[in-house]
């Protein structure tokens, strides 16, 4: 057996930690630029416009089939061949712009889905309702359909950001340093000989993040619901 | 046949029996009337061990038991004796009409597939749908459902039958093709206990009414004499208040 | 933008081969995932609690953190442990050094899928009725029998999306297995890009293939959705 130095967990964890903002910055983009990706999707398979919603179809559905790492390695060293053709030159940009189209392409997939969903969970009626006793197309989306959608896709939501962050970590493979690409740098540094304290060390920050995203689902989720339950009075079940 | 004396049961702090005694004969067609919450439900699954009650004991023929430390063989004897009948059916929805009143006959009591065969056919003609045979649950009518619940549970010719509101889940228009296969059954002698708000099927077919609320029985006898002439305040507060409702809807 | 077309072709002919590997993985994993994601949910909804907590934390831990971390992290570590078993426990002189990749890649992926389908059917469990049981223990069924002849083959319906959802996923990440030195679809693929450095060519083909075994799963379940759900489907009557 090949010695195991639980110690070192603790000497590479807050080397590692460094490098958290990087990771986390990488989720924050993909987030950003993913949802409104994410939100055009929605509405082409949503409105009846065919040509939107064939196109938004087949969007989500070859999505679906494709590994990340094989959707980052085209977007590696295709995207900048095909934008040289328009003229655009990209070869100089930073790692973290490919990751981040990269998840962003894969994360507005997760997202229409998740739009979609809440969009339709909330009954017609709602809209309706609002618009009949004088409120506004605005404020009645606003006001009434929106808070009802966000709860039903809080959940959903979580899933899709937690997938994003466990992918992200394949970032390395093209040669970002976030905190799983200094985690190969430390183990190349050590020639191997620490890759199971590493390893262990970014389970535990992983699984920290993780939790902390389902923590936080967790509890926005109980205020949406302690905030109906006050204004509508939840009933009682004996 | 069958008696049970002094059952309690409580969930959490909600004491919902609170010594419960009831004698059965065979033959009996005993009804539970009572307003919702009165334990009858609970009562009646207590039965069928569905629910352990927390004490009493019953005496079924041979069989003498706590209610509470009934073992695993004595439930089993006792489940197989009785065939519980369930407000919303719970026919096995991955099993075809014919396949749900077989599964009693050839897993529960190793009938031979043939034999289970022909008693299965026979209740389900017996109900009225021989023409539902390999229908699966979801493509029949509520009434129908139930229907078949009733077969199932007569297929394994049982010692008493337990009725747990078995028309309450139905449209009203559906509610009378069970009721006349319950009086079917119960004119060819067969032991019941049903729990119900058909007042006009219990002042009809029952030998027997109990009338309970707050977990005990608070008066039993006869039909005619529980209908006619009730001697507890609550029980002429019940029967005024449904039949009221009752003669409303006519 | 000027595509190789020439070494597409070619290595797509030349990646065929790797697809019965990719299959072998998928078909392997969940051969053993199904039953042991089926028995972790039901002991989770069933008493002992320090079992359920145990399962709890594994489901939590595998679907907590990334599948390529897994990876390295078993491909590192379970050649040496079953050197140490096999040869200074057991005396045996088996080479373990020569076990093939795709058997670690089987029991790593193994592990990750069992714990992505033991929430399914834990959610599929859930969505049969309590009163299935109840019925099947009246008309004098065991618990046992209750299970196997009502309970599981409702669950499994319930639970075929998501379980196709679930295999797409292992689908995908049987493309991280060349990290493990199989020699999939992928690892194919880029070894033949490296000669003449046709990365986008062959990321495509990869990405060619992904689809038409994607869609083939799909499929497959679609299929046995359709027959298996067949007490769900309305007569006219």
């Amino acid at each position: 057996m090949r010695p195991f130095h639980p110690q070192y967990i603790l000497e590479a964890l807050p080397q590692l930690v460094l490098y958290l903002p990087v990771t986390v910055g990488i989720v924050i983009g993909t987030v950003f630029f993913g949802s409104l990706l994410g939100v055009l999707m929605a509405a082409g398979r949503i409105r009846r416009g065919r040509v939107g919603r064939a196109f938004a179809n087949l969007y989500i559905y070859i999505i679906r089939c494709v590994p990340s790492i094989v959707l980052l390695f085209l977007v590696y060293y295709g995207l900048p061949e095909l934008l040289i053709g328009f003229g655009i030159n990209i070869n100089d940009a930073g790692k973290g712009f490919f990751v981040i189209t990269t998840f962003s392409l894969l994360f507005a997939a997760s997202m229409a889905e998740v739009f979609r969903s809440a969009y339709e969970a909330v009954d017609r009626g709602q809209r309706e309702a609002a618009v009949s006793i004088g409120l506004t197309e605005f404020q009645a989306f606003y006001r009434i359909v929106l808070p009802q959608s966000v709860r039903v896709a809080i959940p959903n939501f979580t899933n899709a950001l937690v997938n994003l962050m466990k992918e992200g970590s394949l970032a390395y493979t093209i040669g970002l340093i976030d905190i799983m690409g200094k985690g190969q740098l430390l183990i190349g540094q050590n020639h191997g000989s620490y890759s199971l304290e590493v390893y262990l060390a970014l389970f535990i920050l992983y699984w920290t993040l993780t939790l902390l995203i389902e923590k936080g689902a967790d509890l926005s989720e109980r205020r949406l619901w302690a905030e109906k339950g006050r204004e509508g009075g939840v009933s009682q079940c004996s | 046949m069958l008696q049970v004396k002094n059952v309690r049961k409580a969930f959490g702090d909600n004491q919902v029996l609170r010594g419960v005694d009831m004698e059965v004969r065979k033959g009996d067609i005993v009804v539970i009337l009572g307003p919702s919450g009165s334990g009858k439900t609970t009562f009646l699954r207590c039965l069928n061990f569905l629910e352990q009650a927390d004490s009493g004991t019953m005496d079924f023929d041979e069989v003498h038991t706590e209610l509470k430390s009934a073992s695993k063989a004595v439930i089993s004897k006792v489940r197989k004796k009785t065939a519980f009948v369930f407000q919303n059916y719970n026919l096995f929805q991955n099993k075809t009409a014919l396949q749900n009143v077989m599964e009693g006959l050839t897993v529960a009591r190793k009938v031979p597939k043939l034999e289970a065969l022909v008693k299965a056919k026979a209740a389900l003609d017996k109900v009225g749908l021989s023409e539902r045979y390999d229908y699966y649950p979801s493509q029949l009518s509520g009434g129908q459902q139930q229907r078949v619940g009733i077969a199932r549970a007569i297929a394994v010719n049982p010692d008493v039958l337990l009725f747990d509101e078995p028309t309450s889940a139905l449209d009203p228009e559906l509610i009378g093709e069970v009721l006349a296969v319950m009086k079917k059954l119960a004119k060819e002698g067969a032991t019941m206990i049903i729990v119900t708000h058909e007042m006009s099927f219990a002042q009809e077919a029952a030998s027997k009414v109990i009338f309970m609320d707050g977990g005990v029985i608070v008066e039993q006898g006869s039909a005619k004499q529980i209908f006619t002439s009730p001697r507890e305040e609550r029980t002429i507060q019940f029967l005024r208040r449904v039949l009221r409702d009752y003669d409303y809807v006519i | 933008m000027q595509l190789n077309t020439q070494f597409m072709w070619e290595t797509f002919l030349h990646v065929l081969q790797g697809i019965p590997v990719t299959l072998i993985i998928v078909l392997v994993t969940l051969l053993f995932s199904v039953p042991f994601g089926f028995s972790m949910a039901v002991s989770r909804s069933g008493e002992g609690k320090i079992g359920r907590k145990i399962i709890t934390a594994y489901v939590s831990l595998i679907r907590g953190t990334p599948v390529v971390l897994q990876i390295l992290f078993l491909y590192s570590l379970l050649p040496t442990v079953l050197n140490y078993l096999i040869k200074e426990m057991m005396g045996l002189p088996y080479n373990v050094f020569r076990i093939s990749p795709i058997f670690y890649a089987c029991a790593v992926f193994t592990l990750n899928t069992t714990a992505v389908l033991s929430e399914v059917f834990r959610s599929a469990l859930s969505t049969v009725n309590r009163g299935q049981m109840e019925a099947a223990l009246s008309i004098g069924m065991t618990a046992a029998q209750a299970y196997f002849r009502i309970i599981i083959p409702q669950a499994l319906v319930a639970a075929l999306p998501n379980m196709c959802n679930a295999t797409v996923g292992l689908l995908k990440s049987t493309s991280l297995a060349f990290m493990m030195t199989v020699k999939d679809v992928t690892a194919i693929a880029r070894i033949d890009a490296s000669f003449g450095y046709d990365y986008l060519e062959a990321y495509l083909v990869i990405f060619a293939v992904y689809i038409v075994l994607c869609s083939a799963v799909q499929g497959a379940f679609y299929l046995t959705e359709h027959m298996a759900a067949a007490y769900k489907k309305p007569v006219a009557s």
